[in-house]
């Protein structure tokens, strides 16, 4: 086949010679003998042009020919020409099949340069005009078709010798001499042609040092060397176009440190997602880089008349070509500059920064990168959010776990770590992600319930995601926001639901409201019954066990016996750590159990509050027993009422005053006492209690319950006058209620004294039995004996004594009392952070204290 | 070779022969099926249209430098 071929060509060549010899119009001479000598020389010389010349030297692209073409038909003014040219062209170009021309483009090229050729020949007229290299036709030299170096001439020169031809001096080619000549001068000025600087550029680009153009280390960039003559602009040119290659070594060494690193663990997943971006689109500029380089070594025809045609790909057309990979390398080298140090959320969140930029071309290469970066975030988020699972050996995420016993396990067990939020993810979407997991990690832990996992898949579901991997990405923030809202609603329902179904979070706090606050009335009645006297023994001589046996009556006795056994399980008796000289009243208090879970709620300084709350109460409690007890001795009896007939009237007037002022204490301190009572029941305990209850109807996670608990204790505080602000009043209040305590043993003291000389005066008989079986009196009372001996003078001298002291006892209690209520009422008002205007209300609505005094 | 490649031939020749009437090539339509033959066989065009000028020259400038014979008989 080929050999055919080759003696085919042979054929075809003789002939074309045979033809173009005899196609001489005028020559009338023989016709040309195939075999003359001279036939054969034209036919060696054809032969040798024929294999000097080997490739073609442009792109085999059939339609720019004839495009170039049509052009130079059009600038010659010749466009119906032109016209025809391309119909003509079109039907050429659509002839397929056997019996067409296969190398379409070879025809076209070559019916461009014979009529390029004949353009420039066309203004001389006679004088052939030759641009093509020497070839003599003796010599055996092939020349070199490309360069057409012209010399400047301004006459007609024909010479034949080894030099080369031409140029016209005429008038219409003043632009062409133009070019030529600059051409010329370009080639003067550059010791290093065009073609090979834009290799070099190329190389440079993708980090390659090249002869010429090499990186430098001292001014950090790639530099043609000075030794080199180029010119200025060129070296200007280079420079610039050699910023990429900079740019592409910074990106470069980036991804090689940062695998370097990958064994080592050092880099974590946020990063090596980055660097494989970074990667992929260094794939995309590598593959633009190979086109260019092709491109380098191509020449297409040109349209234009410039002669410097060198090759297709000058420098300032490399320019135009790299720009665009010079935006994505320099956002790259800046983001590489930025997440050197960083890792994690935090390079998540610089890298958003950035892509906040208006151009959409970075926008969009922006969020390529970005989408592969957050993935490992993502995905870090999802499985905590559904499954409550914090994998992260590099520490790079937002929530941090730390081993916590079980009780703090929802305070303090997981936090957020604010280096590690990227910014895309706003502050409550984190707090919500976070509340998210931790409940699910409560519930695992401390409930021992599996129930989430299926709300973990109903809220993935009704998100459109799945609970396997993907699905998730940046860009898609929204797509996360309802994905965790639907997490975080089933699962604190869930939450909820646990805590106040399984383990009836609501009852509990119910019971502690009753017990610890003394809600619980008879139960607290009882209990001071029976606990009472005991308490009123020094505090080390108390046993607890023995309280706890009087607790257990209480509770037997009373209606809370109907509670649940649970509930009472967990009710004790503590005794507070006291010192020397404490009485039980000080240290007596009473305590509630509350296990996992509930003791999240009801941590160690929370009952604490509780505790204090309970002192106070206890003692309020204490006071109004005491008022009380003095109350059942005061009753008018018949002993106080038709005694004393045989008394003196002055006696009996003293004694009746006596026992009045004593009433009319009684009853102001049981005015102060019982209000101030109403006012802890009715104003704060049950106002807050049903503060709770509604904020518990409402509560729609366990934070929001901490809250309200948090705040209806708080409340309570702060309403008794137990807070930090209210010292004063509370100091005045307790100096207030020991007071009272003495009254209660005054007034008892009182009535037995008047008992012992009720009993005195009737008998008159001198009883040492009866003497021996009174009461023992505490304060001055002389032995039974002296009484007989003086008679009844010496009785009512008696009498009056003890009546004058009591009054003047009384009194001063009396004086001191009002003093201090008077102090503790004009103290009310000052109290700006607690509303206590319904106190002051009851205790002084007829305002007969505040008017006492008006100056105060 | 069957009519209708034959068909195609004549036409692709008759086009390409416009086409170089268009730009003046002195060629004939022989010369120039010569040509498009050599080309389809994988010559470079280049060399071909190298050779033509050449031997167009070497007519030309027996023309010129050696003038024909005087037609003699």
């Amino acid at each position: 086949m080929e050999d055919e071929d080759q003696q085919k060509i042979a054929d075809l060549i003789k002939e074309l010679v045979l033809r173009l010899l005899s196609q001489n119009p005028t020559s009338d001479s023989q016709p040309l003998n195939p075999k003359s000598p001279s036939f054969h020389k034209h036919l060696r010389y054809a032969l040798r042009i024929l294999s000097a010349r080997l490739c073609p030297s442009i792109a085999p692209d059939s339609a720019a020919i004839a495009e170039s073409i049509k052009r130079r038909l059009v600038t010659k003014g010749k466009s119906s020409q032109a016209l025809t040219f391309s119909e003509l062209y079109t039907k050429f170009a659509s002839k397929t099949g056997p019996g067409s021309v296969n190398n379409k483009w070879a025809v076209l090229h070559l019916l461009d340069i014979v009529s390029e050729d004949r353009k420039n020949a066309g203004a001389q007229l006679g004088s052939p005009l030759l641009l093509l290299p020497n070839l003599s036709l003796n010599d055996a030299e092939s020349g070199d078709g490309d360069s057409r170096v012209l010399r400047r001439g301004g006459s007609k020169e024909k010479g034949w010798n080894n030099g080369v031809l031409v140029v016209a001096s005429d008038s219409g080619n003043f632009r062409d001499i133009a070019f030529r000549e600059f051409a010329n001068f370009v080639k003067e000025e550059n010791e290093v042609s065009e073609e090979i600087l834009v290799r070099e550029v190329l190389y440079a680009c993708q980090g390659i040092d090249g002869k010429y153009v090499k990186f430098d280390a001292g001014s950090d960039g790639y530099v043609l060397s000075d030794s080199i003559k180029v010119p200025r602009a060129t070296r200007t040119m280079v420079r610039k176009l050699c910023e990429l290659g900079w740019l592409f070594r910074k990106v470069k060494g980036y991804i090689w440190d940062s695998m370097d690193r990958f064994p080592a663990e050092d880099v974590g997943t946020v990063g090596q997602a980055f660097c494989a971006a970074l990667q992929d689109e260094l794939s995309d500029y590598y593959k633009l880089l190979a086109v260019l380089e092709a491109q380098s070594m191509n020449r297409i025809p040109l349209i234009s008349e410039s002669v410097n045609s060198g090759n297709y790909l000058s420098l300032r057309r490399l320019s135009v070509w790299i720009a665009e990979p010079m935006v994505k390398m320099r956002l790259m080298a800046v983001l590489v500059d930025k997440c050197k140090v960083l890792k994690g959320g935090a390079m998540a969140g610089a890298i958003h920064l950035h892509a906040q930029h208006g151009d959409p071309m970075v926008q969009e290469f922006m969020r390529r990168l970005l989408r592969r970066v957050c993935s490992p975030l993502f995905e870090m988020v999802r499985s905590w959010v559904l499954e409550g699972e914090l994998e992260d050996i590099f520490a790079e995420f937002f929530v941090v776990g730390q081993p916590v016993k079980a009780e703090s396990l929802w305070r303090e067990g997981y936090m957020l770590h604010p280096g590690m939020l990227p910014s895309f993810i706003s502050q409550s979407l984190a707090q919500r992600i976070l509340r998210t997991g931790k409940s699910i990690n409560f519930l695992r832990v401390c409930c021992d319930d599996r129930g989430w996992a299926d709300a973990a898949t109903e809220a993935a579901a009704a998100a459109g995601t799945s609970t396997s991997r993907g699905g998730l990405g940046y860009g898609k923030t929204d797509a996360l926001e309802s994905l965790v809202d639907e997490a975080a609603k089933r699962i604190d329902e869930h939450l909820l639901d646990v805590m106040y179904n399984r383990y009836k979070f609501k009852e509990h706090c119910l019971a502690i409201k009753r017990y610890l606050l003394l809600g619980q009335g008879d139960f607290v009645q009882y209990l001071m019954d029976i606990v009472g006297p005991q308490l009123s023994e020094p505090a080390n001589t108390i046993s607890s066990f023995q309280l706890a046996g009087l607790l257990e009556t209480a509770i037997r006795a009373s209606n809370a016996q109907y509670d649940d056994p649970d509930i009472l399980d967990r009710l004790r008796v503590k005794m507070m750590p006291h010192g020397t000289g404490d009485r039980g009243w000080d240290v007596f208090s009473l305590e509630y159990d509350a296990r996992v879970p509930l003791d999240t709620v009801f941590t160690e300084s929370v009952m604490a509050k509780y505790l204090r709350i309970f002192n106070f109460l206890w003692k309020l409690r204490r006071v109004e027993h005491a008022l009380i007890g003095a109350w059942k001795t005061m009753k008018p009896n018949c002993i106080t009422s038709n005694s004393f007939t045989k008394l003196q009237q002055a006696v009996k007037l003293q004694l009746v005053s006596t026992l009045r002022r004593c009433q009319v204490l009684w009853d102001e301190m049981n005015h102060f006492v019982t209000n101030l009572q109403y006012y802890i029941m009715f104003e704060v305990l049950e106002f807050s209690w049903s503060n709770l209850s509604n904020e518990m109807e409402v509560a729609k996670d366990l934070d929001d319950l901490l809250a309200a608990h948090e705040r209806y204790l708080n409340s309570i505080v702060e309403k008794s006058l137990l807070g930090e602000r209210s010292q004063t009043l509370y100091k005045s209040l307790f100096v207030l209620f020991d007071l009272i305590l003495r009254f209660r043993s005054h007034a008892d003291r009182l009535y037995e004294g008047i008992h012992e000389l009720q009993a005195r005066s009737e008998s008159s008989l001198p009883s040492q039995d009866k003497s021996k079986s009174r009461k023992q009196m505490k304060d001055r009372s002389s032995e039974p004996g002296s009484w007989f001996s003086e008679g009844r003078k010496a009785l009512t001298q008696r009498t009056n004594e003890f009546l004058r002291n009591m009054g003047q006892d009384l009194d001063s209690i009396s004086k001191e009392y009002s003093s201090l209520l008077e102090n503790f009422i004009s103290q009310l008002p000052e109290q700006q952070h607690v509303d206590l205007k319904f106190l002051l209300f009851r205790l002084d609505f007829t305002e007969f204290y505040s008017r006492q005094h008006p100056s105060s | 070779m069957d009519s209708e490649a034959a068909k195609t031939a004549r036409e692709s020749l008759d086009l390409a022969f416009h086409m170089s009437n268009i730009l003046e090539m002195g060629l004939d339509r022989h010369t120039l099926s010569v040509l498009i033959a050599l080309c389809d066989l994988g010559l470079n065009p280049e060399a071909l249209v190298a050779v033509v000028k050449e031997l167009q020259r070497e007519t030309l400038s027996s023309m010129t430098l050696a003038p024909p014979p005087p037609p003699s008989s």
